[in-house]
């Protein structure tokens, strides 16, 4: 990787351009950096600024989401929530990996499509799919009636339809991290230990989980991650009484213009967001979490 | 386990597959098994302009997006996969930014700054904040491009006599062109399906597919739905069989 062409080892003539000064990659980088400067980073301050000063200057917004028992049951809620959402999409994740890295390459490969499939597949039509599943006049109540005689008790709209379609829609990213793990353990390695006596028990637990732990670390991490701030789903099927984080702030703006008090609720929630990747970053380095 | 492993396939694949029997429904309201079928909300999805209209929008912002962002990403990404240069990683960690900061937080953000510069509801509006949150995804996928490339190939056609941009043009992209594809591509699906920061910033005129569809379920879960559900749905198919289809031929 030191043949990056430059012109002090010989390579002089090669007009790819070659790092001459150090201001000439930043020049390249410049247009992107001030893009983002201008239309990420500005609109993100305003965030942490509106979360001081709007309506008065103050941390009053802290103090209130500190003290205050609907703000707290809110936030115990969405930890909740994202911590159940990670384990669940682990556990049923785990099989689904492991069969990926085991089986057949066409059994792979047709595993690979289903999951790739549902990941493409748009948060909206995965949210959507499960409320016509779950709703009154869906495939579950109907085979209530037609099998038991009775309509089921209500699904939708509770903590139970949202934490479902949570797990569903995020057991993809899940998946492909715990088979970009699996994926790399060497047939040989396994051979050897089964070779030298050791039950396909111990096998699993003593050789295949603890190389899949990365794996494990980074699927936890991502799914942990995005369940906190996740807005259309729980918003849309989950219980209007028990809404996660991101259901408050977007209700805070849409009802009240409570600016103020939303962008507070965006700090708490930006922060633990930031928090959860920085111990990641400090551990493994950010760059590895889309493998 | 590789029993338990199919069940888990079934359980993310199966609930895709419900909207498609719903959308080919002919009954007047939402109802499992449809009592009879007919393409009734294909009619109304493809003659009502309060679907299309919407469709249309995000058509035209993914594409504006995409590129957008190609035209800032690729010089980024030649500048940070070939140079060392004091401030790279910090320069790596604030392209991550925008697919780490949860949406919400940065829809507010949008609500507040679009409407102080006049953009609030607007077609540019909506581009430059989706802009914004394709650089990562088309970033990752570029430099991941970029990284596999050969750089001898570049030096042979200067060596033959190549003017650098010749060398870039007629060597450089045709080698990488599969992966500013799949970076533009990236970009645009990003933009398409993003909801949250459309439902904060877009508006009557400006109201994108994502929008229309998670307002049209939040309001009276509209069969309608099932259609465009089932035509997203169809498209990422036909991509996955594509794929799986080059692969096999060895693309």
């Amino acid at each position: 990787m030191r043949a990056v062409a430059s012109p002090a080892t010989g390579d002089a003539g090669f007009a790819v351009p070659a790092a001459r000064g150090t201001w000439r990659p930043w020049l390249l980088v410049a247009p992107l950096l001030a893009f983002l400067a201008a239309f990420f980073l500005v609109p993100l301050g305003q965030v942490l600024v509106m979360s001081v000063t709007d309506p008065e200057p103050g941390f009053g917004h802290f103090v209130a989401i500190a003290t205050d028992g609907f703000f707290l049951r809110v936030l115990a809620q969405t930890f909740a929530t994202a911590l159940l959402v990670a384990v669940l999409t682990l556990l049923l994740g785990f099989p689904l990996a492991y069969a990926m890295a085991e089986a057949g390459p066409r059994m792979a490969a047709l595993m690979m499509v289903l999951v790739t499939m549902s990941f493409w597949t748009s948060f909206l039509v995965r949210t959507y799919a499960w409320m016509v599943i779950l709703g009154k006049s869906g495939p579950i109540a109907w085979l209530s009636a037609t099998l038991l005689g009775g309509a089921p008790p209500e699904l939708l709209f509770t903590r139970f339809s949202s934490t479902l379609a949570m797990v569903h829609i995020l057991i993809p990213y899940m998946v492909l991290s715990l088979y970009a793990a699996l994926r790399r353990i060497e047939p040989a390695v396994l051979r050897s230990a089964a070779s030298l006596g050791a039950p396909p028990v111990s096998v699993f637990r003593h050789v295949i989980l603890p190389l899949a732990a990365p794996g494990v670390v980074n699927g936890l991490t991502l799914v942990f991650v995005l369940c906190l701030g996740f807005y259309v789903t729980p918003v849309l099927i989950g219980s209007p009484r028990e809404q996660m984080i991101a259901g408050v702030i977007g209700h805070q703006v849409e009802e009240f213009l409570a600016f103020g008090e939303a962008s507070a609720l965006s700090v708490v929630l930006l922060a633990s967001t930031m928090i959860v990747l920085g111990v990641y970053h400090r551990r493994f380095g950010l760059d590895r979490l889309w493998g | 386990m590789i029993a338990l492993g199919w069940l888990v396939a079934m359980f993310v694949a199966a609930p895709l597959l419900v909207v498609i029997p719903i959308s080919f429904s002919d009954a007047v309201s939402l109802e499992f098994p449809p009592p009879s079928w007919g393409l009734r909300y294909y009619q109304a999805y493809f003659a009502d302009p309060r679907w299309t209209q919407p469709t249309i929008n995000s058509l035209i912002i993914a594409t504006a997006v995409a590129a957008l962002t190609m035209v800032l990403v690729t010089p980024a990404a030649f500048a940070l996969v070939r140079h060392r240069f004091g401030g790279k990683g910090a320069v790596n960690l604030l392209l991550m930014l925008p697919m780490v900061v949860p949406h919400i937080v940065i829809a507010i953000g949008y609500y507040a700054f679009l409407s102080d510069i006049g953009l609030l509801q607007s077609f540019p509006g909506v581009i430059l904040a989706h802009t914004a949150l394709s650089v990562p995804v088309a970033f990752l996928v570029l430099t991941a491009s970029l990284k596999g490339f050969d750089r001898t190939l570049e030096r042979a056609a200067l060596s033959l006599g190549a003017a650098p941009w010749q060398a870039f043009l007629h060597v450089t992209v045709p080698v990488l062109w599969p992966g500013f594809a799949a970076a533009a591509l990236f970009a645009f699906v990003q933009s398409f399906d993003e909801t949250v920061v459309a439902i904060f910033v877009s508006g009557a005129t400006t109201e994108t597919l994502p929008r229309r569809m998670f307002d049209s379920i939040r309001m009276q879960a509209d069969p309608v739905i099932a259609v465009v559900s089932t035509l997203l749905f169809g498209v990422v198919a036909l991509l996955a069989l594509a794929a799986m289809l080059r692969r096999r031929a060895g693309g």
